[in-house]
């Protein structure tokens, strides 16, 4: 997916005044789905460096560095930077299901945040 | 003049041997311990062993998951196997892509300032001897990383909960952040003070 | 004793800021300018390397390379200089040296003009501990730095080495503090004994003729 159509989705997603209901919800559910690894190691979910609860510190998996929190009500400098949205989702989608996400999964992941 | 005179050798004398003395007993070097942390530590502030990090875009980018480990620890030659764009979606187990203008500028920092390049010989010394045989060049892996830390049992580092690793520098290092690695200012985690 | 004025000794005692009163009142030039340039720029990069430790380590290793520059030219100094900075006037034998020392308790010592027997010894001393210290390090910093000149004959031992030479290195640094406590005191003691004061002679080079 090229750079620009990445920023597109999201200056999209991030456009919309309130977050969609549906797509938080969608969201919520995707945050703690778990993905294995074929590899043997721990299965991976949003929640295993961001937790599950959006107000907590999260902290990253490998390299236990605080991760601030991602929502927006306890934290709001979330969701300002498209570009640093954009690059995060692109890396941690990677990571994290072993692919990029869908223009629909990354308007559920940005409502969801939204909503928090 | 005799009698003071003969005063003045005596309490040269005396204090030549208090003197000694005092040194001899001061001086705890004869256990296999070495405790010159405490004799010594506190007369003059330890001094940076790395150039500390001047890229601000470097040090946002490449410290948002862990420390932001100074150019001067690995070779340019390192910096740039870490630095393509294959190795940063494969980031020791991570994905650390960047824009390409990103990723270009950051490469040319850190080949500016890698370890072959230093101008302190404690930052140089990571250049000798190659970073490690695994598919990326680790911190960790260079000689002189090895040597300075072969007698750090897993205990206290990998097993450790508040460390985890080797490559969580400032877990210990006080003042890895400003660039200072010096032994006087390493406190690990739910430990007593490393006696070297 | 050899009375043969040497040629270096003859340029010495024309040399400029000489006290004229003093030398007028009976004063004699001992030290000659190395040797005294050389005594108190040793004084200096000691107590830098000392108190600078590894928490400088290149204000450390430049100290140190001075001290051993500084070491190598007073033993060349100490066979081809003046006649005070040569080691034939003052390195004499154990027995000698025993018999000054137990001379110097009972305040009987002969009055020198270079350095006496005791002191001739100390300067063997610190010569040799300063020395060993110095090179120790150097030794250390090549295999326990990777760095310095003999790097590349040490950077890939073991870390045991460094380990070893680190250990070394303190100890002759701490034993030659040690001997310098003991060469100030006896330069007091001999001071106040012959009643001439022996730090200012290693500031003028000069000394009483008697």
């Amino acid at each position: 997916m090229s750079k620009a159509l990445q920023i597109v989705i999201v200056t999209a997603g991030l456009t919309v005044a309130a977050p969609l209901p549906a797509a938080a919800a969608n969201g919520a559910a995707a945050w703690v789905k778990e993905y294995p690894r074929s590899d043997g190691s721990p299965a991976r979910s949003c929640a295993t460096c961001h937790t599950a609860d959006l107000t907590k510190t999260g902290k990253h998996a490998k390299t236990r560095k605080p991760i601030e929190p991602l929502a927006p009500s306890v934290n709001p400098q979330r969701l300002t930077d498209k570009k640093k949205v954009a690059k995060w989702l692109l890396r941690n989608c990677r990571w994290t299901l072993g692919r990029e996400c869908t223009a629909a999964e990354k308007t559920a992941f940005i409502s969801y945040i939204k909503s928090q | 003049m005799n009698l003071s005179l003969r005063t003045l050798s005596l309490v040269t004398a005396a204090l030549l041997a208090l003197g000694m003395a005092g040194l001899a007993i001061g001086d705890s070097d004869e256990d296999d311990d070495d405790d010159h942390d405490e004799r010594r530590g506190g007369w003059i502030k330890p001094g940076k062993d790395v150039q500390p990090v001047s890229n601000a875009t470097y040090a946002e980018e490449c410290g948002a998951c862990h420390m932001a480990y100074q150019p001067g620890l690995l070779p340019s030659s390192a910096w740039q196997q870490v630095m393509s764009v294959d190795a940063l979606a494969a980031h020791y187990g991570d994905d650390a892509s960047l824009s390409d203008g990103v990723r270009l500028a950051l490469a040319d920092y850190l080949n500016a300032n890698g370890a072959d390049q230093a101008r302190r010989s404690r930052s140089r010394a990571f250049s000798v001897g190659g970073a490690g045989t695994g598919p990326l060049p680790r911190i960790t892996a260079t000689r002189y990383f090895r040597n300075e830390h072969d007698e750090i049992p897993a205990s206290m580092v990998v097993n450790n909960a508040e460390v985890g690793s080797f490559s969580n520098c400032n877990a210990c290092h006080q003042g890895a952040v400003e660039g200072v690695y010096n032994e006087h200012q390493v406190k690990i985690p739910g430990f007593p003070k490393w006696e070297d | 004793m050899n009375t043969q004025p040497l040629a270096s000794e003859a340029l010495s005692d024309q040399s400029i800021a000489a006290d004229n009163n003093d030398l007028a009142r009976g004063h004699i030039r001992v030290w000659d300018p190395l040797v005294r340039t050389f005594h108190w720029a040793l004084v200096a990069a000691f107590a830098t390397a000392y108190i600078v430790e590894d928490d400088l380590l290149g204000v450390h290793v430049w100290a140190g390379y001075l001290v051993l520059t500084l070491i190598a030219v007073r033993v060349v100094w100490g066979f081809v200089g003046t006649r005070h900075a040569r080691f034939t006037d003052f390195v004499r034998g154990p027995r000698q040296v025993l018999g000054y020392l137990t001379d110097a308790m009972r305040l009987k010592a002969k009055r020198y003009l270079g350095h006496n027997p005791a002191g001739g010894a100390m300067v063997i001393a610190l010569l040799l501990l300063v020395g060993a210290t110095g090179i120790s390090g150097m030794a250390l910093y090549g295999t326990q730095e990777l760095s310095g000149p003999l790097a590349p004959l040490m950077s890939g031992l073991p870390s045991y080495y460094g380990e070893a030479l680190e250990e070394a290195h303190e100890v002759l640094a701490n034993l030659t503090l040690i001997f310098i406590v003991a060469h100030v005191a006896g330069v007091l003691f001999s001071s106040f004994s012959h009643g001439e004061n022996l730090i200012r002679s290693m500031f003028t080079g000069l000394k009483p003729k008697s």
